[in-house]
């Protein structure tokens, strides 16, 4: 915390009288998802300087990106009288959360080409080529998207992020209970007249702790000792469980 | 209140699930089955990866299994020679189980594959208990039963390596105790499943074994083959998820008291009728699951 006021403090006094730009940080660059985590509030915190008044012309974007991984999408087709997936499409190094939050609508703000370097909204994430070659959306990405959409690991907002005094702002961004470990990114885009005058980002990590924690390594680094373990406790449990209610 | 669970790697309800436990342990202690073949489509319902629901049932059936198998050692009513047996078969069958599993996880079919694994055997098992259980209803109270021969059949005396197993009264080829214990174990591993509701009428109407070992020997093959399967789920699969295994005990040895104390009060036609319904409409479920339309036409999931 005192990081980030000496960063906001430097960057609020800096010399203003240049182009304006814009900083993020990060109140916790750490969430911790434990047995009874059910999601997490993120609070980001950012300033705008250079400028007075940034609230009434500039907009600003927001993206939260999760770490990647690789996902199967398999249609449904009927087989006789039942529904069976069929042949695998990959999407390779996709983002397994992403989020964006903007002032306003994220088309009205950024011109395409920015929309698609900077992978600004959902349509725009880079691994998932929405128009491959073509002028239809590719069925295969677009039944992706929208799976991640419902699912709530993908995002778009308008709204979420709120000016609290002259420069400086706040992102308030949501992380489902089922958010992926590993590294976000942050990343703030401020934009004028639909032309990106400054950007910034900062990084996260999202862990597993805890009890969790140790259960999920064991499984996953130790898995014969593990099973080992796991035979070992049923039969305990089950034990005891017959000695309580034995006479009962 | 949510838990996570590390393995499934979802949050639930835990009283959700200690409430499922309770009422198939509620179900297996009235009816004296294990509930296995209940409980892994209840967990796909409720939301479970099918892999880890099969994996960790697994595991909830060595711990369920331990008090009975340890009150039939102290009765001897185990045929343990037999018994070895059935866990040897059991043990190769688990083994060829997970890599049947294995390979239908690989080409992303496992689902479909429990599902219509769970479609199969849940449709033949409720309609043949359901047939079995109207005829004892409908037959007239005064009517005798007849009498079960108990006699080893020749066809499997007359097979290699027969031998004498004493507290069974039998006279057989290890052959036909290994190749049963070999499918149950396949069950094990594929269904997450103990296999009693197929390996005890096959005690009794195939092997011809007494009445009396046959609870006691098909648990004891139960609680090793489920616990060898749940070891080969965890090494090979990772889909053992423990804390779901003990929410899931904790409801069912409370649940398993309260069943048995109303089994009491109920005739066994009529149970078994109950359960037959149970069984079948379990099977619907999965059934209109594969069979309906989707609401989606893609199924997304992580690439393994």
């Amino acid at each position: 915390m005192r990081t980030l006021l000496s960063i906001l403090t430097a960057m609020l006094f800096a010399v203003s009288a240049q182009a304006a730009d814009i900083a993020v940080a990060l109140t916790d660059d750490r969430v911790e998802v434990d047995a009874n985590f059910a999601g997490a509030d993120l609070t980001l915190f950012g300033a705008v300087t250079g400028v007075e008044n940034p609230a009434e012309v500039f907009d600003i974007i927001a993206v939260v990106t999760g770490p990647e991984g690789d996902f199967n999408v398999r249609p449904l087709e009927q087989r006789g009288i039942i529904w069976l997936p069929g042949e695998p499409w990959t999407v390779k190094n996709a983002p397994r959360f992403y989020a964006s939050s903007a002032t306003r609508p994220i088309s009205d703000i950024a011109p395409l080409p920015d929309q698609a370097q900077y992978q600004l909204g959902v349509d725009n994430i880079a691994a998932v080529d929405l128009y491959a070659d073509s002028d239809a959306p590719h069925p295969f990405n677009a039944a992706f998207l929208d799976a991640l959409e419902t699912g709530g690991q993908y995002q778009d907002r308008v709204g979420g992020i709120s000016f609290v005094k002259g420069a400086l702002f706040t992102i308030d961004a949501s992380l489902p209970a089922d958010t992926p470990v590993g590294d976000y990114g942050v990343a703030v885009y401020l934009y004028r007249d639909g032309v990106m005058v400054s950007r910034d980002s900062a990084e996260l990590r999202v862990n597993k702790v805890g009890l969790e924690r140790r259960i999920y390594d064991l499984a996953h680094q130790r898995p014969v000792l593990y099973g080992l373990l796991c035979v070992a406790v049923s039969l305990l449990a089950g034990w005891i469980a017959g000695l309580a209610f034995r006479k009962s | 209140m949510q838990i996570y669970l590390p393995i499934a790697e979802i949050t639930v309800d835990p009283f959700v699930i200690v409430f499922l436990g309770a009422a198939v342990g509620f179900l297996s202690g009235m009816f004296g089955v294990g509930g296995g073949f209940l409980m892994t489509p209840l967990l796909i319902f409720y939301g479970v990866p099918p892999a880890v629901a099969v994996g960790t049932e697994a595991s909830q059936i060595v711990a369920s299994s331990v008090s009975g198998v340890l009150a039939h050692l102290r009765r001897k009513t185990v045929d343990l020679h037999i018994g070895g047996y059935l866990v040897a078969g059991g043990a190769v069958g688990a083994v060829v189980g997970i890599f049947i599993f294995r390979y239908f996880r690989a080409i992303g079919q496992i689902e479909v594959f429990i599902s219509i694994a769970y479609v199969v055997f849940l449709g033949a098992i409720g309609l043949l208990m359901l047939m079995e259980s109207l005829r004892a209803l409908l037959r007239e109270p005064g009517a005798k039963r007849t009498r079960r021969k108990h006699r080893s059949a020749e066809w499997m005396a007359a097979m290699p390596f027969a031998m004498r197993f004493r507290r069974s009264g039998l006279y057989i080829s290890p052959i036909p105790p290994i190749v049963l214990g070999f499918l149950v174990g396949m069950l094990a591993s594929v269904m997450g499943v103990g296999g009693g509701f197929i390996m005890v009428p096959a005690m009794l109407y195939i092997l011809n074994m007494p009445t009396k070992v046959v609870v006691g020997t098909s648990l004891f093959q139960i609680i090793f083959v489920t616990a060898i399967a749940t070891m080969l789920h965890a090494a090979a699969n990772q889909t053992v998820d423990i804390l779901l295994a003990l929410m899931l005990l904790t409801g069912g040895v409370i649940g398993a008291q309260i069943g048995a104390r109303a089994g009491r009060r109920l005739k066994g036609e009529q149970l078994r009728a109950l359960l037959a319904l149970i069984v079948l409409a379990v099977c619907a479920r999965l059934f209109f699951d594969l069979a309906l339309p989707p609401d989606a036409l893609f199924i997304v999931g992580p690439a393994l």
